[in-house]
């Protein structure tokens, strides 16, 4: 026994040195008192660490700690993404400004956040539904209080009530429906539901409903309609390093828990390897339900774009627009369509921390969320808004960025599964997604500022971090070959 | 010996009695007795199905379930006594200042 | 050989001690200085009797939270505790790491001085003649009464 958790323990090495990273930060938040933003130098230093001890991990395939967490080359691809995720977030929140009025805080909203990366980390690599529950509530806890943050503002309190009630609510019914899954199937291990779905010879409704109480949870997270009424409220209430880390992160290992667990437990596994597509265990329809949320998200989120004022709420709904094009990716079901989706993660991650990182540093410096302000500012921020409107222009899919690529590649693995109504909604609203985009450029280029608004200045370090957004971006968008032949080795889930 | 349909029976009406109140009532401090109710009926379920499945993994998840129920409640509690500071009230209808 | 009464004998006996010898120990440390507050039922200065529907100090809420945040993880000790003698030593190494982030916890809330009562002047409803209890209702003008919430 002690030898098989001493060898886990050696695997689990990324989760260990963020566990760690949360302690050195409670601790230097009591005993250092210096002015400098220690912990969040801390943490920086031990998402870097992190990082490096799960490149270690690659090319491993194995389960650890009696069968509750994994490490696959899926799992080492998503926590990749995250702690790079994190990273970002953790250079943004230095330099936010609408931190600072609380820096007697600052310790906790990095110890925090490090509890949050934990939760996202564990997240994607756990295989038992125990873990499962317990990594989602690690997570959705730590981000009601950094939603929350900067309690003072009426509107992050407003938006942290809203986030914790929709929070635990759709929580508490993705528990029951577990409940209902570990009451029929005997069993909590992913794996195991799957034999004993696929030995019984009918599958009572009742279990086509616990999967759509489950599918309730998983919504909330990724933010997909019709559970997403929460999620412009929150990114417009939250800090917008907050905003960001919900908008990419959360949902990226979100999306990397309900893959997992859709495509390990509902997956017949005789017609694994006839074809490229897979088939479900007869009885359970959880694909045409994915497909039409996948659609209404698209549609909803980019029609309700159309007319926000608020940057950050634009972004929510354009968020929204691409959880819907991310959840067309997993109705493939196929290797092509996750390879697709993994792609699409990698380059949405630079471009919405890209604008959200620029709608922070203008509203650092004039104070202002509404695009409406923004005119001028093309005048006033030139690099800066050009940063901004690569970034948008890549959000909407447009050549030679990283985001066509991305939707490319999803729409073409959609259109050889079979989808193509899914692709004809997603084609049409990718040109509604033009106009809100485009707007906000608009008002950047298309006005000259008033005569006594000067060049705002942004400090080196800003345009530093502004560049490292920019490059991939613009890299992938020509050269994309080695991240896709990497998305495409990293399929490999555990145990399907 | 009871059956287990009759403990089924009675966390689900639990638990939708506690979905009905996290629908319906306005003190934000009722929502989160709601929220409560729907977990430990989760819990009900789970320990049903344990003992008729004879098997202890459902009960575990109910400590589990237990624990981090009480962080949620604390966390709510706390994020309650923001928006009480800023409205002076824990009425929920009165949190609209973000609409569309 | 001890027969079970044995045993419950034992638990008693122990029990008596732990609580006879901690009130001596503690009666030989502690010091003793009494005054007009400490004497008061709570000893710590809130008002032992009067309207239920007083609002009264957010402190009693802020450690109300924190108790419980620490109570219910005593919850995890208990399957622990079943299965101690059967895995041993490295179950007492997974607990304590356990009880260590609860106590790195703790020392956090020390440090940041959560847990210390400086208290505010009670609001004490005050009687007066013909008038009722006047200073009681203005209060409730300025800060949402009991009832509202």
């Amino acid at each position: 026994m002690i030898e098989q958790a001493l060898h886990s323990i050696s695997q689990f090495y990324p989760e260990i040195v963020i566990i760690l990273t949360l302690c050195v930060i409670i601790v230097a938040d009591l005993i250092i008192k210096s002015d400098k933003p220690v912990t969040g130098w801390i943490m920086l230093g031990g998402l870097v660490i992190s990082g490096i001890t799960i490149l270690f991990q690659a090319g491993q395939n194995g389960s650890f700690f009696y069968n509750m967490v994994v490490v696959d080359p899926f799992a080492v691809f998503f926590k990749l993404l995250l702690v790079l995720a994190g990273i970002f977030v953790v250079l943004f929140s230095l330099q936010s400004k609408e931190l600072d009025s609380y820096y007697t805080r600052k310790g906790e909203y990095y110890m925090l956040l490090s509890g949050m990366m934990l939760g996202m980390m564990l997240m994607v690599s756990s295989t038992n539904l125990l873990m499962i529950y317990i990594a989602f509530e690690v997570t959705s806890i730590s981000s009601y209080v950094l939603v929350g943050f900067t309690k003072k503002e009426t509107d992050s309190a407003e938006a942290s009530t809203k986030y914790i009630i929709y929070g635990a609510v759709s929580s508490g019914i993705m528990l029951y429906g577990i409940s209902i899954l570990i009451g029929f199937t005997g069993a909590t291990d992913l794996a195991a539901i799957n034999d004993a779905l696929q030995n019984r010879a009918d599958i009572p409704m009742i279990l086509n409903i616990s999967i759509l109480m489950i599918l309730v949870g998983m919504g909330f997270k990724i933010a997909v309609v019709p559970f997403h009424f929460w999620a412009p409220d929150v990114y417009e209430g939250a800090p917008i390093t907050i905003t960001a880390i919900l908008a990419v992160a959360s949902k990226t290992a979100a999306l990397g828990l309900l893959i997992r667990f859709f495509s390990v437990s509902f997956i017949d596994s005789n017609g694994l390897t006839a074809t490229g597509i897979w088939q479900t265990i007869e009885g359970i329809h959880w694909t045409t339900l994915l497909g039409g949320m996948a659609a209404l998200a698209m549609i909803v989120g980019n029609l309700t774009a159309l007319r926000q004022d608020n940057i950050k709420r634009m972004l929510a709904y354009s968020s929204i627009a691409h959880a819907g094009y991310l959840l067309m990716g997993v109705v493939i079901l196929a290797q092509e369509g996750l390879a697709s989706i993994m792609l699409y993660l990698f380059i949405y991650l630079f471009m919405n921390l890209g604008a959200f990182y620029v709608a922070m540093l203008f509203s650092n410096s004039i104070q202002t969320e509404s695009i409406e302000k923004y005119k001028g500012l093309g005048f006033r921020a030139p690099l800066e808004s050009i940063a901004m409107t690569i970034f948008l222009v890549s959000l909407t899919g447009i050549p030679p960025t990283g985001g066509f690529v991305a939707k490319l590649y999803i729409f073409s693995a959609a259109i050889s599964g079979g989808w193509i109504w899914l692709v004809t909604i997603a084609g049409i609203t990718t040109v509604i997604s033009l106009f809100y985009y485009i707007r906000v450029v608009k008002n950047m280029f298309f006005y000259k500022p008033e005569s006594n608004e000067g060049i705002i200045q942004f400090d080196l370090p800003s345009k530093t971090i502004l560049l490292i957004l920019l490059v991939p971006i613009l890299l992938f968008g020509i050269y994309f070959s080695p991240i896709l032949e990497f998305a495409k080795n990293s399929v490999q889930i555990f145990g399907m | 010996m009871i059956e287990i349909d009759w403990y089924l029976a009675l966390s689900a009406v639990l638990f939708t009695i506690g979905l009905v109140g996290v629908l319906i009532r306005r003190n934000a401090i009722v929502i989160f007795m709601c929220v409560e109710l729907m977990l430990n009926a989760v819990n009900l379920t789970l320990i049903s199905f344990s003992s008729y499945h004879g098997d202890v993994t459902g009960q575990i998840l109910v400590f589990f379930s237990l624990a981090v129920a009480a962080a949620e409640a604390v966390i709510g509690l706390a994020i309650i006594l923001a928006i009480f500071r800023n409205n002076l009230s824990v009425d929920i209808t009165k949190v609209n200042l973000l609409r569309w | 050989m001890i027969t079970n009464f044995g045993y419950v004998l034992l638990f008693i006996i122990t029990g008596a001690l732990f609580v006879g010898v901690a009130l001596f120990v503690s009666k030989l440390i502690r010091p003793d200085r009494p005054n007009d507050t400490k004497l008061m039922t709570y000893e710590c200065g809130e008002i032992p009797f009067g309207d239920a529907r007083i609002q009264f100090n957010n402190r009693f809420y802020i450690i109300g939270l924190m108790f419980l945040i620490f109570e219910v993880e005593i919850l995890l000790l208990f399957p622990w505790a079943v299965v101690f003698k059967e895995i041993g030593w490295f179950a007492f190494f997974v607990m304590f790491v356990f009880v260590f982030l609860i106590f790195i916890g703790f020392i956090y809330e020390l440090g940041k001085g959560e847990l210390k009562w400086d208290i505010p002047a009670p609001l004490i409803p005050r009687y007066e003649e013909n008038v009722g209890v006047i200073e009681e209702e203005e209060k409730r003008e300025t800060v949402p009464s009991a009832k509202k919430l």
